[in-house]
């Protein structure tokens, strides 16, 4: 056993139920104990769904344990009978497997044609997968069911886009943002797999030119399916950023033979490059950002603050523990620091003690940074109520990069606010006064034998320091002292430190 | 013992570890340590909100493939136990039990006191499943594992059980005095340690409808006295409830003026209920009592569909519910069904159905709230009132801002997701 209070992936069931009902016409039944049932809430809740969310639990009870049998037959014929969906998907959580009821068994015995749906079972494994390998399989176990062969390529060039879903990650407003670049780029989108993709829809999947993922930790194994059987390639990477978008459109353009003026004008709307000269952005540049996110948007979204912000990239991690190496080589060139932990107390740990200026991370990172008083903006899943905003905001595309540019400037006190700050200070007033956490007083003692001890006048000094940066100044002053054996921290060490490590 | 039906489906409910919410709340000096799965963590992190909380006094000790192939459970949790004790320095550990290990018939309860003698932290074993109990019952389990422990005597007293917030105990301490009766004691109390006298000239007194099991454990193991009452919901309820108490002590209390009082206290609040229908598809086992308080205050009820009901525990708020059909855990389909036949004003409706049914047109009260808000006792029957008016005036007042604007009563997009029937569909 092992001590767990928050993760950042759920167990293969949700994986599975998140995949399995993403489809249009597709119905999931979850053989569990009816506690595993939450997946149908956070459908209900997160996606604010106006009909009866595509889950059904095939509730295990006290009975079963005594040896009553499963009756999923019933089961599927009820969701059969009320819902009339194209297929079921039965799985079962890692609880229900322990019991090992022989649900095939009692599904080979139910009689011909006594139900309409196809019955797929869900070849992920309730115990051994995680929430995004069961994802990943379920996805592209459904895909092989239907794909046909023998259909031929579109006329024009197209995409399937892969990897969205419910309960993903900002997954509407990127299929708006890809789907509104790719009909710029004169390219058709055949099929959005899982998200709202019907058995119709899967049949002709093979008809598309290229596949995009939307998250390639999610959407890999549909991808490589799609290569065997169809010769479909796929693109490495999705779209981040601006130049992320160009540099990826460019590679789509190869691929598919379209000119590469069409580039240009489906980022005609851009304006994250631009921004980026502007001089707001410029207190940007060489700000210290940790990254920690699920593998691909970590990768993205580093990118995209190194070559388009000009940030620094202090330290990248995922929490796909086995996505590490993937991570290290997309990162590689802005930094070696690399975090792989399914352990959100690792990812504070590390954000204390490396104190960037921002994290971009999960929202658990939101927390946990805000602890500290770093500030930090939300980029990857695990996806919280908060990411299903109501209006649009992509990560995805060029207006994903418009929108990420705006994350920064909220996240960030921009360069000529950051001077009026400085100038006029924010003391008793305006909107950095009211937000100062609580506990910002400033002990003069020393928090530990053979700390320096601040005097009044310092501490006078450290008061006038805005309060965002007083903790990491205050950090930096003692760290020069105690280097310098200085018992005492007077103004004189304050500005020596300042001159010193440039805080 | 109670009704329930047999149906296959899902009983739209949640997991029985959800009262770790307000139980830990409550006990300030309590952990919750689950023996389960990542799927109970994650309903745990899920329901509960685990991101605000620096150090959550609840955690999830984790099976893994040794523990499934027959770890000695005592091994695995005591290393987990010291880390708890010297992390959290927590006074009581409450060992909860869930769905594995009771399908592995691992034994919980057996490592509670080895885990007490090598820590000297209280252990109180118990089972927070996910199987049959309603996903308040997890209460009703805890406090059965605390009367367990329970100084026994023969002392006379009142013991008032159910996890009440401040101001419901406050009304409750305040009537008893006035009325003669014995000061009560409240089980569970701010900490966990606080243990009652319980033996068998205690009067046992549930406040809560889903605490049959913890009742009728004391009734059996220490011989104590569970007075029939109605829980104390509503004015009527909360009189019924003290001239009950009152008479348990052989006392003749009349609440009826106080009764009237609150009534007209509360007056704002039912005015708009009389003559609306309000049905139940609810989940907290709450429906009984909440069901009689608004027919009292001049709703119609339909129906009720609640989890289940036992017959004797629950007999005296059957009896006040005559001619109001009562459903035990009904498929989520055939309640649709009786909801499009019926059409009432307000549906009381748990979180798995709540948005679906105001998609499909409803007007719905989402009914988890009522576990969490002071709704007991005279002072607390404006605001269980209000539940349910300003779910209906907030209906009212939406409904007329759209009809100003001219817009669709239901104007739902489902661009992004259509179910896709058959029919529709087929080639």
């Amino acid at each position: 056993m092992k001590l767990a209070v928050w993760s950042y992936q759920a167990p293969a069931h949700v994986g599975v139920s998140k995949a399995a009902s993403s489809f249009s016409g597709i119905h999931t039944i979850l053989r569990a104990p009816k506690g595993d049932g939450y997946g149908t809430i956070m459908l209900a809740m997160f996606e604010r769904l106006g009909v009866s969310p595509p889950l059904t639990i095939a509730a295990l009870t006290e009975a079963n344990l005594a040896g009553a049998p499963a009756d999923i037959g019933r089961a599927i014929a009820e969701v059969d009978r009320r819902c009339e969906p194209r297929a079921i998907v039965v799985t079962r959580s890692a609880t229900a497997a322990v019991l090992q009821e022989p649900l095939d068994g009692e599904i080979a015995m139910m009689p011909r044609g006594s139900v309409r749906a196809d019955i797929i079972q869900a070849s992920a494994h309730p115990v051994r997968d995680t929430e995004f390998s069961a994802f990943g399989k379920t996805v592209r176990q459904i895909v092989d069911t239907y794909a046909e062969d023998g259909h031929r390529k579109t006329r024009e060039p197209s995409v399937n886009l892969i990897g969205p879903s419910l309960l993903g990650f900002h997954d509407h407003s990127n299929i708006e943002s890809l789907r509104r670049m790719f009909a710029d780029l004169g390219i058709e989108v055949n099929a959005v797999v899982p998200l709202g993709a019907s058995v119709d829809d899967l049949r002709t999947i093979g008809r598309a030119w290229l596949n995009v993922p939307t998250a390639l930790e999610l959407a890999l194994p549909t991808l490589e399916l799609l290569r065997e059987r169809f010769e479909t390639p796929f693109l490495s990477e999705p779209p981040y950023g601006e130049l992320g978008t160009t540099l990826v459109l460019n590679e789509v353009a190869q691929i598919l033979e379209i000119p590469r003026t069409r580039i240009a004008h489906a980022a005609r709307d851009a304006k994250l490059s631009w921004y980026a000269r502007t001089v707001d952005a410029h207190a940007l540049s060489g700000k210290r950002v940790g990254v920690f996110g699920s593998p691909s948007a970590a990768a993205g979204v580093a990118r995209v603050l190194h070559d388009e912000l000009d940030m620094q990239i202090d330290f990248a991690g995922t929490y796909v523990t086995d996505s590490a190496d993937w991570l290290r080589a997309r990162v590689a060139p802005f930094t070696d620091r690399i975090l792989a932990t399914e352990d959100y107390r690792d990812v504070a740990a590390e954000i204390d003690a490396r104190r960037p200026d921002i994290v971009f991370g999960t929202q658990m990172e939101r927390h946990s940074a805000s602890r500290f008083g770093v500030p930090c903006a939300v980029i990857s899943s695990p996806a919280h109520v908060l990411n299903f905003p109501l209006g649009y905001a992509p990560f995805l595309g060029y207006d994903g990069a418009n929108h990420l540019g705006d994350l920064v400037n909220q996240t960030q006190v921009l360069g000529l606010e950051h001077h009026l700050i400085e100038m006029f200070g924010p003391r008793d007033q305006g909107r950095f006064a009211e937000a100062a956490p609580e506990g910002t007083e400033e002990p003069a003692a020393p928090r530990e034998a053979g700390d320096p001890v601040w005097d009044d006048a310092a501490l006078k000094l450290l008061q006038r320091v805005p309060f965002f940066v007083r903790k990491k100044a205050r950090t930096n002053i003692e760290g020069y002292a105690r280097e310098r054996n200085l018992e005492r921290i007077d103004e004189a060490t304050m500005l020596a430190a300042r001159e010193h490590t440039g805080g | 013992m109670f009704d329930g039906a047999e149906s296959v489906l899902e009983r739209d409910d949640f997991c029985s570890l959800a009262p770790i919410g307000w139980l830990h709340h409550k006990m300030l000096d309590s952990f919750f340590l689950v023996v389960g799965t990542g799927s109970c963590q994650g309903f745990l992190q899920t329901a509960l909100g685990v991101m605000i909380f620096a150090r959550p006094r609840f955690a999830t000790a984790m099976l893994d493939e040794d523990d499934l192939a027959g770890r000695d459970p005592l091994e695995a949790l005591l290393p987990l136990v010291r880390t708890i004790a010297v992390e959290q320095a927590p006074r009581a550990i409450f060992l909860a039990s869930t769905c594995t290990p009771e399908i592995l018939k691992m034994n919980i309860t057996g490592c509670a006191p080895p885990l007490e003698e090598a820590t000297g932290i209280r252990i109180y074993p118990t089972r927070m499943d996910g199987f049959d109990a309603s996903y308040t019952e997890g209460e009703d389990h805890v406090l059965e594992s605390m009367i367990a422990r329970a100084p026994r005597g023969d002392e006379a007293g009142l013991v008032i059980l159910g996890c009440l917030s401040a101001l419901e105990e406050a009304e409750i301490r305040i009537e008893c005095q006035a009325m003669g009766v014995p000061a009560p004691a409240f089980l569970p109390a701010e900490s966990a340690l606080d243990l009652p006298v319980i033996g068998k000239n205690t009067v046992l007194v549930p406040v809560h409808p889903y605490l049959y099991k913890a009742c009728s454990s004391a009734v059996r193991e220490r011989g104590c006295r569970v007075p029939p009452l109605l829980f104390p919901y509503g004015p009527d309820g909360a009189r019924a409830f003290y001239e009950g108490l009152a008479k348990a002590f052989g006392l003749s209390v009349s609440y009826e003026a106080r009764e009237a009082e609150a009534w007209r206290a509360c007056e704002a609040e039912t005015a708009p209920l009389r003559g609306r229908s309000i049905a139940f598809y609810s989940d907290a086992l709450l429906e009984l009592p909440l069901a009689r308080t608004l027919r009292a205050a001049g709703a119609l009820v339909p129906f009720v569909s609640t989890p289940k009901v036992y017959r004797k525990f629950h007999a005296a708020e059957s009896a006040k519910l005559e001619g109001v059909e009562i459903l035990a855990a009904p498929d989520r389909f055939d309640v649709f069904d009786r909801l499009s036949q019926c059409r009432p004003d307000l549906v009381v409706a748990n979180l798995n159905v709540a948005n679906s049914l105001e998609g499909m047109g409803f007007n719905v009260k989402w009914s988890t709230e009522l576990t969490f808000q002071p709704i007991r006792g005279f002072a607390g029957a404006a605001t269980l009132f209000r539940m349910f008016s300003s779910a209906l005036r907030r209906h009212v007042d939406l409904a007329a801002a759209r009809g100003a604007a001219g817009s669709d009563e239901h104007p739902i997009d489902l661009g992004f997701f259509r179910l896709d029937r058959r029919e529709r569909s087929a080639v």
